[in-house]
């Protein structure tokens, strides 16, 4: 004779990081989980924080571009892009051609090895265990092997300058960039013919962590992250900075807003960055790379401005109050990692404990700009 | 390299949104040039006949007609704000008592759109309070702006947005984590950035300065080794 008994099931609570492969650095969730189902997620963050913010505030305006480096170090020229914008319409500085030209084929090839580094690590997160990653880097590295020649770092480049540039770039510049762009095409390709078309990472990614377009508006997601969702906004296109109303792109748009298509917007929008570069390689003229009346010290007026650029995670921002002198009164960085990771919760309830992973991955978070 | 032969894609390009920035651009520009005039003759002019009515007006920009702050006004009649144009934004100061009237017309009036919280954060202006800045997008229209509220320091609270823009719920508890700025009804106010016990001290206001960098001091090293080598002699 069965005995009917009622079985009680119990949530309980399951800790992810802050030390864990897949949280992309040191980032902790505490998971409620109903069986395999997430019902709560309850992200930890600040375990990166450094307080750049306040640090740039004792620090003169020069000196501050070091920390837009480390903030998202795997967008460092298009950090330097955004502060240096907002300090040259602060100081109403006027950049020459040349350095706009370099600017944004340094920036859009940044763009690159980001969504490479992104396209390796997804494959992991899915359990690919190294094979996208090994794609991705090692045409990730043929573009750092670039940025170390020109600004002499591998990764805190500090190259921009309010203004212009540190320096000029090697005379090679356009011969090396046109000798990798072939590989990092085939690279994309590669990737793409390895996860595109696969049934495990359709059957891990569609449908999964899907946020309406409402709602990413609503989270002030930006970047691929909203492209996903299918709203087509590109500060490139929509607020065009810089000289990028001078270049033929498309603006990649999703339209579930899941995981799977947060991954083909980034790995369209790499190959429209392969077009960005090749044309600014053609129009790149000569010329100087600083502003021929530079003043020594950099002095702002009293006022305030805010400068932002599209960059691989989305809008990163600089809010600058000045109150005179030679340091910012206050920076505000607008962080994209910290404003789309804080829609996790709503992308993640409801699903499997795996999908968790995917979803934090999907996001494609740096945790140096989460915490600042 | 042929370098002006590409003006290929601004046709293209011109959907709604790309076809309004650049008729914003030069209204914006217009104010700004007429400020600098203006404060400019301000001083030069301070014993002229016309003093008194150059005091009278703002020193601040006005914001462009027909702009967002007339759209602001439009929307809202009965709360008052004051709108200046800034360097780069149209600045607008309201009250704190008016943010929850201001906020969900702002996101939600067809007018105005503005669906898309860019940032929240906190400024410290030491004796003139602490300041909670909005920075408002619309994606439809393309059109932005900068609300600002002052706060005292000594009752430094406001009402939340998080029931406008999810968004801001991020950003409102690393501004209370950094300011002490209480945000009332927010649904989780507790520390994000700094460690769950730090709720007595706030980082990023003024009073708190950076500590100084200690410097190495050479003679108290001992005198053999890697640091006393150099002063031995």
């Amino acid at each position: 004779m069965v005995q009917e008994q009622q079985l009680e099931t119990v949530d309980i609570n399951v800790n992810m990081g802050p030390q864990h492969p897949s949280t992309h650095g040191v980032f902790r969730m505490v998971l409620t989980i109903d069986g395999e189902r997430v019902v709560d997620v309850e992200p930890h963050i600040g375990y990166m924080h450094r307080g750049a913010e306040k640090l740039s505030e004792n620090m003169d305006y020069r000196a501050c571009i070091g920390f837009q480096d480390r903030t998202d170090y795997l967008a460092q020229f298009l950090n330097e892009q955004a502060y240096c914008m907002a300090v040259e319409k602060l100081l109403e500085l006027e950049v020459p051609e040349r350095t706009e030209y370099i600017r944004v084929i340094l920036c859009e090839l940044n763009r690159i090895t980001s969504h490479f580094m992104f396209l390796g690590a997804f494959g992991i997160d899915l359990g690919y265990f190294g094979t996208s990653f090994t794609y991705g880097f090692r045409e990730r590295e043929r573009i750092q092997d670039i940025f170390e020649e020109v600004t002499g770092e591998r990764m805190m480049y500090g190259y921009f300058r309010p203004g212009g540039l540190a320096w000029d770039v090697p005379d090679n510049f356009v011969q090396m960039i046109r000798a990798v762009l072939p590989h990092t095409q085939q690279g994309l390709n590669d990737l793409d013919v390895l996860m595109t078309q696969n049934e495990i990472v359709a059957a891990r990614t569609k449908g999964i962590g899907a946020m309406s377009a409402e709602d990413s508006v609503n989270w002030g997601l930006s970047g691929p992250m909203l492209r996903a969702a299918g709203i087509d906004w590109d500060l490139r296109k929509d607020k065009p900075y810089s000289i990028y109303d001078r270049f033929d792109y498309d603006i990649p748009v999703g339209s579930h807003g899941d995981v799977f298509d947060r991954y083909l917007v980034r790995l369209e929008e790499a190959r429209q960055s392969i077009r960005i570069v090749e044309q600014a390689l053609d129009q790149l003229p000569d010329g100087p790379i600083m502003p021929e009346k530079m003043p020594r010290r950099l002095r702002g007026p009293e006022a305030e401005v805010y400068a932002a650029v599209e960059g691989p995670r989305g809008e990163y921002g600089i809010y600058i109050v000045s109150k005179g002198g030679d340091k910012p009164y206050r920076l505000k960085i607008r962080p994209p990692s910290f404003c789309n990771l804080s829609a996790l919760r709503d992308m993640t309830v409801g699903n499997y404990v795996a999908d968790a992973v995917a979803i934090l991955g999907s996001i494609d978070i740096v945790l140096c700009d989460v915490d600042r | 390299m042929p370098d002006e032969e590409s003006q290929p894609d601004e046709a293209s390009a011109e959907d709604q949104k790309s076809a309004e920035t650049p008729a914003a651009k030069p209204s914006e520009k217009a104010p700004t040039n007429a400020s600098a005039e203006s404060s400019a003759d301000a001083p030069a002019n301070a014993s002229a006949a016309e003093q008194p009515e150059e005091e009278e007006a703002d020193p601040r920009p006005r914001p462009p007609a027909g702009g967002i702050a007339d759209l602001l006004a439009e929307a809202l009649p009965d709360v008052k704000f004051e709108a200046y144009q800034g360097m780069t934004d149209v600045i607008v100061e309201v009250e704190r008592d008016d943010v929850m009237k201001i906020m969900p017309v702002a996101k939600d009036d067809p007018r105005l759109d503005l669906k898309f919280l860019r940032c929240l954060f906190g400024v410290d202006h030491e004796d003139e309070g602490l300041e909670v800045v909005y920075q408002l997008l619309s994606l439809e229209k393309g059109h932005d702006v900068v609300i600002k509220t002052r706060l005292p320091k000594d009752d430094a609270h406001v009402a939340s947005v998080t029931s406008v823009w999810k968004a801001a719920n991020w950003h409102e508890r690393e501004t209370r984590d950094m300011f002490g700025i209480m945000f009332d009804d927010h649904p989780h106010l507790v520390p994000l950035l700094l460690p769950e016990d730090m709720t007595d001290h706030f980082p990023l206001r003024k009073d708190n300065p950076l500590a100084e960098i200690e410097e190495w001091q050479g003679d108290e090293l001992p005198e053999e080794g890697f640091g006393g080598a150099a002063k031995r002699r």
